[in-house]
């Protein structure tokens, strides 16, 4: 992220990047729970923390920021899971004689609640968009930000 | 192939490595044996079938019916099969080992060979054209895979292409065929058809198309050159292809839709010359070959022109004699070509000229296969004779002209396979004979057997074939064939073909020469010629579009926008517009959207001039964030949120990229002068695809549907037990566009990580 190696960020960006990634978490999490009812959905909170993963890139550097969240090397894994969950919750129906993306419970049927979370089978959808969304900013992140040799900057 | 002998004596220090046993191999051909019994029981028992709706919005019904015609393919494809399998278990097993290629191999091969087996059930038993048509290129998709089986040799996939393009093509003009049926006659069922469809000239154009697929697939002129070139299969396959399946199935469905052929004279007439054309090619080409396989794949164009030259004559002698043929000739002709693949395995040559005087060291297999080649040649005491007996008594009902054209069909076939047989296993010895395997003869002196058994005892299998030309004449058939010990004219008939047929092979002088000028003349004018032509031809369309649109981004976004622009340019030309265009009035929020337009232009434009690229993508994000900010304002402030997120995250991967690319100016080398047409090119592309955008955003604008798509989302929404529309078309109206949506996004990052990391995904 840092082209020519010069203009090292100053250490409010850096503890502030270092940070985010928490809240940012916390905010997708709301944006999820919403859900269904208002503003709001598994794409915009994905690309929320993906943001805050991208500050941490430019505040620390690639290898920086991925020796502060080690747990990023799992982004392939994240896409692909979310992926998979996504088709899965809206291919199951085919599996019982009914259209895709058919709900469950379905319309008009009593829907479990946790606060405003509401419990069926849509908000599967919506969290493998969004693990589906952080995986692939990151990995794209993680890509574009070194140059062409494997981690020699 | 060639020197194998040799190669198998070089290696005889070191072992090769041994295969194991061919479970595959011998579970395909317990299911044939399986498959020919349930169909001879099924015969016995009347036949039967049934019919189950496969799309019933189409008029599309999987329906099946073992009738006669299904008896008769379906036992020539699970017997012959049967034997076929049991041939290659060694076969492909010592061509693994020759080849040193491993056991694995096999899931190449079997799986194949079982689906050809039950595609040419299904298409022998079913009863609807438009099933007859998925068969019958699933049996050209097998043919494909078992033809290319050597994959490193490129004969092999020149000649599975090829055999792949000219079927598949051809059978496009069958699907046609029943689609005009079908607009015509409401039916795809075939029986059903036969009721209703009169002559017509829908009748005769689209008996003429499925004819035209049909006679492809059966490699008749002008389309025979697809199959000499598929005998760079393996044995088993070409003994199978040419018998009992693929080539079989062309005349299978001839013999399927003969009543709707027969509405028609014409087409008739056609089949006629075809056959005739095909039986003077294949037969004179046969002549003179030297490859063993190559022999007997022109005989096979030219006994197949027999075929569909007796379905032209038509009638009750003609439909018989036909079905009779495609039997005797599928016994004689599997036999023959695990013969040569026998011949070939033990003496590592595939050539007629260095072979010869086999007979005194492989007995059994001259003998066996001295009775494949007499059924051919039609020869008394094999079933053989009473085909041709058949064919011409079918051709005397129609006139002396055909009469002498089965005659010297016969005479051919005689000069030919007396000349392959007696080049093999007469003669002064030629070849080392190596160990051969008695899997590779047994098969061989059992179809012999059948044979012989035919030519003794005919009536059961005059009984096959009279119940299968009872489908195809659309009534009972009786076929009486016998030895009649008289002067009929069928026994001068076959008398003058040997005598002539024996001169032809006494002066193989006249034959040559014939034989050379044919295929010399074939060869600069045949149509094999035109195939090539064309594909090379579509190759360079193909390749020269390529580079024009890859040469730079530039090119690849115009290859995408101008033809756009000009599609909705010349649909705006082509409708009334008066009127359509309106502008509205200016008022509330709107005033605040038309600063945030301007800045989109004023955007815009600092794109289009700018040198630098930071500030080219700078602007850009102004663009994405001024419309944002107007989502926002019209009401959608879940796109707004979207919008600016990802706005930002554009920005900075924009910017990530850009300072990877290389700091020198691309165009700096680029002479001026091109660097100025370029731009003006350029600029033209760019006005006609933004023309054309802005006049039908604008006439979209300009009417707003009174019942609009939105409102009906708008009231849908609560019963998709959701609060926000947006979220509800995202996850559940357009879900599937969603989840296909979300896939491509994925494919796009391992396409970065495949351009950049070599696919590696982290």
């Amino acid at each position: 992220m840092r082209p020519d190696g010069g203009g090292v960020p100053d250490s409010v960006v850096r503890v502030v990047a270092r940070q985010l990634p928490g809240p940012s978490l916390m905010v997708a999490a709301s944006l999820i729970v919403k859900g269904y009812a208002e503003v709001g959905d598994g794409f915009a909170a994905g690309v929320i923390v993906a943001l805050a993963i991208a500050l941490t890139y430019i505040a620390l550097g690639a290898e920086g920021a991925e020796a502060a969240l080690p747990m990023l090397r799992h982004a392939p894994k994240l896409a692909v899971g979310g992926l998979l969950l996504a088709l899965a919750s809206g291919f199951f129906p085919l599996a019982i004689g009914q259209p895709p993306l058919t709900h469950r419970p379905g319309p008009g049927e009593h829907v479990t609640k946790i606060g405003a979370l509401e419990l069926f089978t849509p908000l599967l959808l919506d969290i493998g968009v969004f693990l589906l969304v952080v995986g692939v900013l990151t990995m794209l992140l993680h890509h574009l930000s070194r140059p062409r040799g494997e981690g020699k900057r | 192939m060639v020197g194998r002998g040799g190669v198998a004596a070089h290696h005889e220090g070191a072992p090769r490595p041994a295969l194991t046993a061919d479970w595959q191999g011998w579970l395909a051909c317990a299911a044939a044996v399986t498959g020919f019994v349930l169909c001879l029981l099924g015969w016995l028992a009347g036949g039967g079938g049934f019919s189950v709706p496969w799309a019933p919005s189409l008029n599309l019904r999987l329906s099946f019916a073992l009738d006669g015609l299904g008896v008769l393919y379906g036992l020539l494809a699970t017997g012959v099969g049967a034997l076929v399998f049991a041939y290659g278990t060694r076969y492909l097993t010592l061509h693994l080992e020759h080849e040193r290629r491993s056991a694995m191999e096999r899931w190449r091969f079997w799986p194949w060979m079982a689906l050809f087996a039950v595609a040419m059930l299904g298409l022998a038993t079913a009863q609807d054209l438009v099933l007859v048509f998925v068969f019958f290129d699933l049996t050209a998709v097998c043919s494909y895979f078992l033809i290319g089986f050597d994959r490193a040799e490129r004969e092999a996939r020149t000649a599975a292409l090829m055999a792949l393009l000219v079927t598949v093509v051809a059978a496009v003009a069958m699907l046609v065929g029943a689609v005009l049926l079908y607009a015509t006659y409401g039916t795809f069922s075939i029986p059903e058809l036969l009721a209703r469809a009169g002559p017509s000239a829908t009748t005769t154009v689209a008996a003429a198309l499925v004819a035209v697929a049909a006679l492809a697939k059966s490699a008749q002129v002008p389309f025979h050159f697809w199959l000499p070139r598929a005998m760079a299969a393996p044995t088993p396959v070409s003994a199978y292809l040419h018998s009992a399946a693929m080539v079989a199935a062309g005349v299978l469905v001839l013999g399927r839709v003969h009543p709707l052929l027969a509405r028609s004279e014409v087409v008739l007439d056609g089949l006629l010359v075809v056959g005739a054309a095909s039986v003077v090619v294949g037969g004179v080409l046969a002549l003179r070959r030297d490859v063993l396989k190559q022999v007997l794949a022109y005989s096979t164009i030219s006994q197949y022109g027999y075929v569909v030259m007796l379905y032209g004559l038509g009638g009750a002698a003609g439909n018989g004699a036909a079905a009779f043929y495609v039997l005797a000739h599928g016994v004689a002709k599997s036999a023959l070509f695990m013969t040569a693949g026998a011949v070939t395995m033990a003496t590592g040559e595939d050539r007629l000229s260095r072979l010869g005087g086999l007979g005194r060291r492989m007995p059994v297999l001259g003998a066996a296969a001295g009775v494949a080649a007499a059924t051919l040649a039609a020869l008394p005491l094999t079933v053989g004779f009473f085909k041709d007996e058949l064919l011409f008594t079918a051709a005397l009902e129609h006139g002396p002209l055909t009469a002498a054209l089965a005659v010297l069909a016969a005479v051919l076939t005689f000069a030919y396979i007396g000349r392959f047989w007696m080049g093999l296993f007469l003669g002064p010895a030629r070849g080392q004979v190596g160990a051969t395997s008695g899997l590779l003869v047994a098969p061989v002196v059992v179809l012999a057997a059948v044979a012989v058994f035919g030519g003794l005892v005919v009536a059961p299998f005059a009984r096959l074939a009279s119940d299968a030309a009872g489908v195809s004449a659309g009534g009972p058939v009786t076929l009486a064939p016998a030895y009649h010990l008289d002067a009929r004219p069928e026994n001068l008939m076959a008398v003058a073909a040997w005598v002539l047929g024996g001169l032809l092979l006494a002066l193989p002088r006249v034959a040559d020469r014939v034989s050379r000028v044919l295929a010399t003349a074939g060869e600069r004018w045949g149509p094999r010629r035109a195939y090539e032509a064309v594909l090379r031809g579509l190759d360079r369309v193909s390749a020269a579009l390529h580079d024009r649109e890859v040469r730079d981004l530039r090119m690849s976004i115009a290859a995408v926008l101008v033809p756009a622009g000009v599609l909705i340019g010349l649909a705006f030309a082509a409708t009334p517009t008066a009127g359509a265009y309106v502008v509205g009035a200016v008022m509330g929020a709107d005033w605040v959207i038309l600063p945030l337009l301007a800045l989109v232009v004023v955007a815009t434009a600092v794109i289009a001039r700018a040198r630098a690229r930071l500030v080219v993508a700078l602007a850009l994000s102004v663009v994405g964030f001024a419309l944002a900010a107007m989502y926002a304002l019209v009401g959608a402030p879940d796109v707004a949120l979207v919008a600016v997120m990802v706005e930002t995250m554009l920005t900075l991967v924009f910017v990530a990229a850009l300072a990877r690319m290389p700091r020198e100016d691309p165009d700096g080398d680029v002479a001026a002068p091109s660097r100025r047409r370029r731009r003006r090119r350029d600029v033209l592309a760019g006005v006609v695809a933004g023309l054309a955008v802005f006049v039908s955003v604008w006439g979209f604008l300009s009417q707003p549907a009174a019942d609009s798509v939105s409102a009906e989302h708008i009231r849908l929404t609560p019963a998709a037990h959701g609060g926000d529309v947006v979220t509800v078309i995202v996850a559940d109206f357009r879900g599937l566009d969603t989840l296909v949506e979300i896939t491509v996004l994925l494919v796009a990052v391992i396409g970065v990580a495949t351009l950049i990391r070599r696919g590696k995904l982290w």
